[in-house]
C-alpha cells in the first residue's frame, strides 16, 4: 500500500487578468492563454448560457426550487484562483482537520477558493500512469484527453443554463485517470475549501478509469458560513470503461450563505460498477443533478444518496437513471432527515430506452420529517419503452417510529439518545450500501453534530 | 400465417360500439368557440342571467389560460377545437318515457343495453346524446324518498337555491384550462342529491354518447351525497369511430356530507379518435367516504386524474383506476388526493395494461398540508407491458408538509413472465388463454369492486382488446 507524503507544490496554472465580472469579456478573458478548441468552446457554451432562459418554476425541473428568490447571480463575482504559495501551516483549520482524518489515501489534493494548492499522489500510482492533477495543468500536459472528454459527451453546455456558465467559465478542477487495469485500492481524497463571500466558483471534475480499472474518490467541499451568497458549481464528468469499478462520493459541508450546484454525469460501459453517493448536510441551498447512464450490458449503478437538513435549508435532487442499454442494473437509494423548517426535494426518473432489454431498475427515497415545520417532496418517476424489464419505485415519508422510540426507552435510553439511534439507523442504510473507510465515521460524526449530540 | 393475423382476420379486435345513427339535429352551434355560441347555448336553455355571466367569465379565463405543455400530445389539439361542434341539440325536450325518445336514438341506446339494464340493476338512468340529456329516470321508490336524480339543467331549474350553493365550488372555472372551457359551454350531465341518511341499494347509470362527427361533449355533473346517505353512481361513454377527431371535457363535482358514502364508477370506452380530457373532484367532509373507480378503455388520448379533497376530519378517499393502451392510445390517468384535515386516509391503486404502441403513464398527487396531522396515504401502481413497443410511465407527487403524516408509494412494471406462461401451459392452456387468464388477475382487484354485469363487461373488453396479442 501507498503511503502518500504530502509535497508541498506552487500552485498551477492561475488565471490573471480575470476581473470578477460574469460577462463574455470574462470568458475570452480566461481563455486567452488556452488552446483555441477550448476557447471555441468556452465561447460556444457562453452563447448557449446567454440564449437560454433563466429557469423558472414552471419548468417541471425546477417546480420547487424557486432561483428568483433563491440566487442572486447579479451580486456575485467570477472567483479568481489566488496566484500565492500556500504552506500546510496556512491551510484553514477545517482543511487541516479534514486532512488529518484522511491520512490514508491513494492521493491527496487540495483546493483552496479555486487554486489547487496540493497535490500528491504514491510514487507507484505515478509510474504506472495514474493522473491526479488540476485540470489547468492537464491543459499543457495531458490536452487530447480533456479536448475528448471536457463538456462533450458527459455534460455538454446544452444540458441547461448553469452546465453552460459552467463550461464556459470554470476557472479551474480536477483530473483523475486510471489506466487499462490499474487498482487503487484505497480512496483519493479532495479537500476543498471556499473562503469568500459574494463569489460565483465554477469548477469541473473529470474522472476516466479504463478497462479493469478500479478507483474511489471522495470529494469533501467545505466553507465558511457567510452572510451574503457565495454560488459553488460543480461539474462531474465520470466514464467507467469496459469492467471498471468507479465508486464517486461527494460529501457536501458548505456553511451558510452558499448555494451549491453540482451536475454530475456518469457513463457506465459494459460490466462495469459505477457508484455515487452524495452526501449533502451543508449550505443553504444544494441542487443535484445526477445522470447516471447505463451504457453496455452488465453495467452496473448504485445511486445512493443521504441528507440531513435543518433550520431553513433547502436541498433539491434530481436523478435520472438512464438505461440506454440492454441487460444492465441501477438501483437508486435517497435517504434524509428533515429537521426546523428545512426542505427536500427528489425527483428522479427511471428511464428504460426502446430496446434496453432485461432491464433491471430500482428508485427508494425516503424522508424522516423530525419537526412540524420541515418539508419533503417526492417525485419518483418512470418512463419504459421496453417490455421485458424489472422495475420498481417507492417514495415515503413519516416521522420517528414511535414504538421504536419507546422500546428504546423502556430500556433506559432518554428520548434524545433514543431518538438519535433511530435517526442514525435510519440513514446508516445509505452509508452500510458503500462502506468505505473514514467516509462513515465523518458523514456520523457530522450528522451528530447537526443532531446536537456531539 | 402468424397466429396474430388469425386472430385479427376474425375481428375481435375491433371496436364494437362503431355505429352511426342517421338523424338531424334540432339546433347545432357553428363550429368553433366564441362568445356567440357561449351565449347562443344559454339562449337555447333559457337560463338565469347569473349564469349566463358565469359562461363568458369562464371563457375569460380559458381564452387567457396556455394550453397544458404536460401529459399526453395536444399539439394537434387546437386545429380539433377549431373544427368542432361546441353544441348540437338532438331532440326538442328530455323524455321521461324511452317511448317518448325519437326512435333512432332510441335504438342506438338498446344497442348500447341501457333500458335492458334499467330494467335490471339499477336505481335510475340518465342517457345523454351529443349535447343534451335525451332521457332520464328515477325509480319511484327512491323519488319518493327525495332522491333528486334529473339533467343538469332540470337541477337548475327546479332546484336553483342547492344548485347555486354547490355549483362550481369543488371545481372553480379556474382551475384549469379545459375546466374553464366546460364552465363556459356546459350542456348536459346530471345533478343528484340524496337525501340525508337515504341508502340507494341499486346504482344510478349515466350513459354518454357521442353520435356525430366532429362534435364535443362537455357535460358537468353536479353531486351532494347529505349526511350519512349511500349511492353509486356509474357512468359509460361510446362514440362512432370517424378519421377526423372528437373532443370530450366533462367536469363533475361531488360533494360528500358528514358520513356519507359514495362510489363513482367510470368504464369509458370512447372511440380511438376522441380526445378526453376530464376534471372529476370529490370534497370529503368529516368521516365521510368517497371511492372513484375508473376504468379507461377508450379514446385516444385520456387525460383524467380524479381527485379526493379530504376536507374533514376522519375523511377517506378511495381511488382505483384501470387503463388499458391499446394501438395509438395514450392513457394519462391516476389521481389525486389532497389531506387538508387531521386524521384522513386516501389509498390509490392503479393497474395499467399496454399493448402494441399504447402508452400508459400514471400521474398522480399526494398532498399532505401542515396540520391535517395523522394523515395516512399509500399509493400502488403497476404496470404491465405487452409488447417491445408498448410504453408506461409514473410520476407520481408527493408533497408532504407535516411531519405526523405516513405517507408511501411503491410501484412495479413487468412484462408477462415466461415463467407464468410456461406453468399455464404446461397445464393444457394454449399462449392466449394463459396470457388472458394473468391478465384478468392483473385487474382483479378493480373487476372484483364492481356490479358484477359492469365486471364482466370489463374482463370482456379487456379479453378482446388481448385477443392477437401473442407474437
Amino acid at each position: 500500500m501507498t503511503t502518500a507524503t504530502p509535497v508541498i507544490r506552487r500552485p498551477m496554472g492561475t488565471v490573471e487578468g480575470v476581473t470578477g465580472a460574469i460577462n463574455r469579456a470574462a470568458v475570452t478573458r480566461l481563455s486567452t492563454e488556452e488552446p483555441s478548441w477550448l476557447r471555441e468552446r468556452r465561447l460556444r457554451a457562453w452563447e448557449i448560457y446567454e440564449s437560454t432562459p433563466m429557469p423558472t418554476t414552471r419548468l417541471e425541473e425546477w417546480r420547487y426550487t424557486d432561483l428568483s428568490k433563491k440566487l442572486h447571480l447579479d451580486d456575485l463575482k467570477l472567483l479568481v484562483p489566488d496566484v500565492r504559495v500556500l504552506r500546510e501551516e496556512e491551510y484553514p483549520d477545517q482543511v487541516r482537520q479534514t486532512m488529518g482524518e484522511d491520512r490514508a489515501a491513494s492521493g491527496h489534493l487540495v483546493e483552496v477558493d479555486g487554486a489547487v494548492v496540493h497535490t500528491d499522489l504514491g510514487p507507484e500510482l505515478e509510474s504506472k500512469g495514474v493522473l491526479l492533477t488540476s485540470l489547468r495543468s492537464a491543459l499543457t500536459d495531458h490536452p487530447g484527453l480533456l479536448e475528448r472528454l471536457l463538456a462533450t459527451e458527459a455534460v455538454p453546455p446544452e444540458e441547461g443554463k448553469f452546465q453552460a456558465l459552467n463550461a464556459a467559465l470554470w476557472t479551474n478542477g480536477i483530473l483523475v485517470f486510471v489506466p487499462k487495469g490499474v487498482d487503487l485500492e484505497i480512496p483519493i481524497r479532495v479537500t476543498r475549501w471556499l473562503s469568500q463571500p459574494s463569489v460565483a466558483h465554477f469548477t469541473r471534475t473529470l474522472i476516466v478509469a479504463e478497462t479493469g480499472s478500479r478507483v474511489s474518490y471522495v470529494d469533501e467541499m467545505l466553507s465558511g458560513d457567510f452572510d451574503s451568497q457565495s454560488l459553488m458549481h460543480s461539474t462531474v464528468e465520470v466514464f467507467a470503461g469496459d469492467a471498471a469499478q468507479i465508486q464517486y462520493v461527494a460529501l457536501q459541508r458548505m456553511g451558510r450563505g452558499v448555494f451549491h450546484m453540482s451536475t454530475q454525469s456518469t457513463l457506465a460501459h459494459r460490466d462495469s460498477t459505477l457508484d455515487t453517493l452524495n452526501v449533502n448536510l451543508g449550505a443553504s441551498v444544494a441542487r443535484l443533478d445526477l445522470n447516471a447512464r447505463l451504457l453496455g450490458p452488465g453495467a452496473n449503478s448504485d445511486l445512493l444518496g443521504l441528507y440531513f437538513g435543518d433550520h431553513d435549508q433547502h436541498f433539491d435532487h434530481c436523478t435520472s437513471q438512464d438505461h440506454v442499454a440492454g441487460h444492465a442494473n441501477s438501483d437508486l437509494l435517497y435517504k434524509g432527515s428533515l429537521d426546523g423548517s428545512s426542505r427536500a426535494v427528489f425527483r428522479g426518473v427511471i428511464k428504460v430506452h426502446p430496446g434496453a432489454q432485461r432491464t433491471d431498475a430500482y428508485q427508494t427515497n425516503r424522508n424522516l420529517l423530525l419537526s412540524d415545520q420541515a418539508r419533503a417532496d417526492s417525485l419518483p418517476n418512470l418512463e419504459i419503452e421496453a417490455d421485458d424489464v424489472r422495475c420498481s419505485h417507492g417514495a415515503s415519508a413519516g416521522q420517528l417510529d414511535q414504538d421504536a422510540l419507546f422500546y428504546l426507552m423502556s430500556r433506559g435510553l432518554s428520548r434524545a439518545q433514543a431518538e438519535r439511534l433511530v435517526v442514525m439507523g435510519f440513514l446508516g442504510e445509505v452509508l452500510s450500501r458503500l462502506p468505505l473507510s473514514g467516509v462513515v465515521e465523518k458523514v456520523t460524526h457530522a450528522i451528530e453534530e447537526k443532531l446536537g449530540y456531539a | 400465417m402468424p397466429q396474430h393475423d388469425v386472430v385479427e382476420g376474425l375481428g375481435l379486435d375491433q371496436y364494437k360500439y362503431h355505429f352511426i345513427t342517421e338523424d338531424e339535429p334540432v339546433f347545432r352551434s357553428d363550429r368553433g368557440l366564441n362568445e356567440k355560441v357561449v351565449r347562443e347555448i344559454s339562449a337555447q336553455k333559457g337560463e338565469p342571467e347569473w349564469m349566463l355571466e358565469f359562461r363568458l367569465k369562464a371563457l375569460k379565463i380559458y381564452n387567457s389560460k396556455p394550453m397544458p405543455r404536460w401529459g399526453g400530445d395536444l399539439s394537434q389539439l387546437e386545429e380539433v377545437l377549431d373544427q368542432i361542434y361546441y353544441y348540437v341539440r338532438p331532440q326538442e325536450k328530455m323524455e321521461r318515457s324511452w317511448d317518448d325518445v325519437p326512435e333512432s336514438i332510441k335504438t342506438t341506446f338498446e344497442r348500447l343495453g341501457i333500458p335492458e339494464a334499467e330494467r335490471k340493476i339499477l336505481a335510475g338512468v340518465g342517457a345523454q346524446y351529443e349535447s343534451e340529456m335525451v332521457y332520464h329516470s328515477l325509480k319511484e321508490e327512491w323519488e319518493r324518498q327525495g332522491v333528486i336524480f334529473d339533467s343538469i339543467e332540470d337541477g337548475l331549474r327546479n332546484h336553483p337555491e342547492l344548485f347555486r350553493e354547490y355549483f362550481s365550488t369543488v371545481v372553480p372555472p379556474g382551475d384549469n384550462k379545459f375546466a374553464a372551457m366546460n364552465s363556459a359551454v356546459w350542456s348536459g350531465g346530471s345533478f343528484v342529491y340524496i337525501p340525508p341518511g337515504v341508502e340507494l341499494e341499486t346504482p344510478l347509470q349515466a350513459y354518454f354518447r357521442v353520435n356525430q362527427e366532429q362534435m364535443g361533449q362537455f357535460e358537468r355533473t353536479l353531486i351532494i351525497a347529505d349526511e350519512g346517505s349511500r349511492a353509486h353512481y356509474i357512468e359509460g361513454c361510446t362514440a362512432p369511430v370517424y378519421s377526423t377527431e372528437s373532443f370530450h371535457s366533462g367536469v363533475i363535482e361531488i360533494v360528500i356530507k358528514r358520513g356519507a358514502h359514495f362510489r363513482y364508477t367510470t368504464i369509458q370506452n370512447w372511440s380511438h379518435n376522441m380526445y378526453n380530457l376530464v376534471t372529476q373532484r370529490a370534497r370529503v367532509h368529516e368521516d365521510a367516504h368517497m371511492e372513484w373507480l375508473d376504468g379507461n378503455l377508450g379514446s385516444k388520448l385520456t387525460m383524467k386524474y380524479p381527485s379526493c379533497y379530504l376536507v374533514g376530519e376522519g375523511a377517506h378517499g378511495d381511488i382505483l383506476s384501470i387503463a388499458y393502451a391499446g394501438d395509438g392510445q395514450h392513457q394519462d390517468t391516476g389521481g389525486k388526493v389532497v389531506h387538508v384535515a387531521p386524521r384522513t386516509t386516501s389509498s390509490i391503486v392503479s393497474k395499467s395494461i399496454s399493448k402494441g404502441t399504447g402508452r400508459s403513464s400514471y400521474r398522480g398527487l399526494c398532498k399532505v398540508y401542515e396540520g391535517a396531522t395523522h394523515a395516512r396515504s399509500n399509493v400502488e401502481c403497476d404496470a404491465l407491458l405487452i409488447n417491445s413497443t408498448s410504453r408506461t410511465d409514473t410520476y407520481p407527487y408527493i408533497e408532504i408538509e407535516e411531519r405526523d403524516a405516513n405517507v408511501g408509494h411503491e410501484a412495479t412494471v413487468s412484462k408477462i413472465g415466461d415463467e407464468q406462461l410456461f406453468y399455464l401451459m404446461s397445464r393444457g392452456m394454449s399462449e392466449e388463454e394463459a396470457m388472458a387468464l394473468i391478465v384478468r388477475g392483473f385487474i382483479e382487484p378493480i373487476a372484483r369492486e364492481l356490479p358484477l354485469e359492469y365486471a364482466v363487461e370489463l374482463n370482456r373488453l379487456i379479453e378482446l382488446e388481448m385477443e392477437g396479442s401473442v407474437g
